[in-house]
């Protein structure tokens, strides 16, 4: 029997491996942002699971909502990593230290 | 109803591999590619859901166009992959460890007081089923108006912003300044000089 918290609980994992990823990587920031897609996905699965069993459609739109501003933000971390690349020539998260001192 | 358990959990198992294999792989490439088919998974579990319109979204914006995007900067970007081998097992016990806590945090809030959810799971029933895309397009163009708006002007700042992020002026290319051409004086342009005639 698929109940809630069978996709409640898949979409926990997804968040965790998303987490774990974003913290366990050093050296290159698109890993990261591929994390952070995996975050929202995980949570836009928790957004449909409820719409679903509770059967109310306001889940879904928000999912849609969220979809749009991820893609936003995906557009404008890869354009701020162009930029960065040009200029530093690495995407290294430890080698961005230019605020510290 | 057993089709769906053994669909549910096959495609489960094949999301926390793929979502595993982003984190995993050397290669930025085949993050993107195992990310790409932790999407299609997704969508594919979105529609057990019965979530259709959101599921061909998800695979439509996502992998055709998000994915892309991120293939394309990680080819564009030429990066080294030997170099991003090095430093990677120093944090890693730490990053397992949180990741395993916020993980059986998560689960045993679900599970510890289960029969909170059984009441819910009581309430599905097939009533939204009916035709999904219809009954979303009327409450995003009903309910939700003004958000929808907000959510296009959001897509059009990224445009803006990704655009004047990346662009840059090139040197030493020959162009026309319509605003010098313009406001050139004829005075300071020609000149007309008189022409002796030749004494003959």
């Amino acid at each position: 029997m698929l109940t809630l918290q069978s996709y409640l609980t898949l979409s926990a994992i997804v968040f965790s491996i998303g987490i774990t990823g974003i913290i366990i990587n050093r050296k290159n920031i698109i890993i990261v942002m591929m994390c952070t897609e995996l975050l929202l996905i995980s949570v836009n699965f928790n957004f449909i699971a409820f719409s679903h069993f509770l059967n109310d459609l306001s889940g879904q739109v928000f999912v849609f909502f969220i979809l749009t501003v991820a893609a936003a933000e995906a557009a404008i971390g890869l354009a701020i990593l162009v930029a960065l690349y040009r200029n530093k020539k690495s995407i290294s998260v430890s080698e961005l230290n230019k605020l510290r001192n | 109803m057993m089709l769906l358990e053994i669909i549910f959990y096959s495609f489960a198992s094949v999301l926390i591999c793929a979502s595993l294999g982003v984190i995993l792989f050397k290669n930025p490439v085949y993050s993107a590619v195992s990310l790409i088919l932790a999407f299609i998974t997704t969508g594919l579990l979105w529609l057990l859901l019965e979530a259709e319109f959101l599921a061909i979204v998800l695979v439509l914006v996502y992998v055709g166009a998000v994915m892309v995007l991120f293939l394309f900067v990680i080819m564009m970007l030429n990066i080294n992959i030997e170099e991003e081998k090095s430093g990677f097992t120093k944090i890693a016990p730490v990053a397992i460890f949180l990741g395993l806590v916020v993980a059986a945090e998560l689960i045993a809030l679900f599970w510890i007081q289960s029969e909170q959810f059984s009441g819910v799971a009581s309430l599905s029933n097939s009533d939204l089923s009916s035709d999904n895309t219809l009954l979303l397009g009327t409450e995003l163009f009903t309910k939700y108006v003004l958000s929808f708006e907000i959510a296009g002007f959001i897509l059009l700042l990224a445009i803006i912003v990704s655009i004047s992020l990346t662009l840059r002026s090139r040197k030493n290319v020959k162009k026309q300044i319509a605003r010098e051409q313009i406001s050139a004086d004829p005075k300071q342009r020609v000149r007309m000089v008189d022409i002796k005639r030749g004494g003959n």
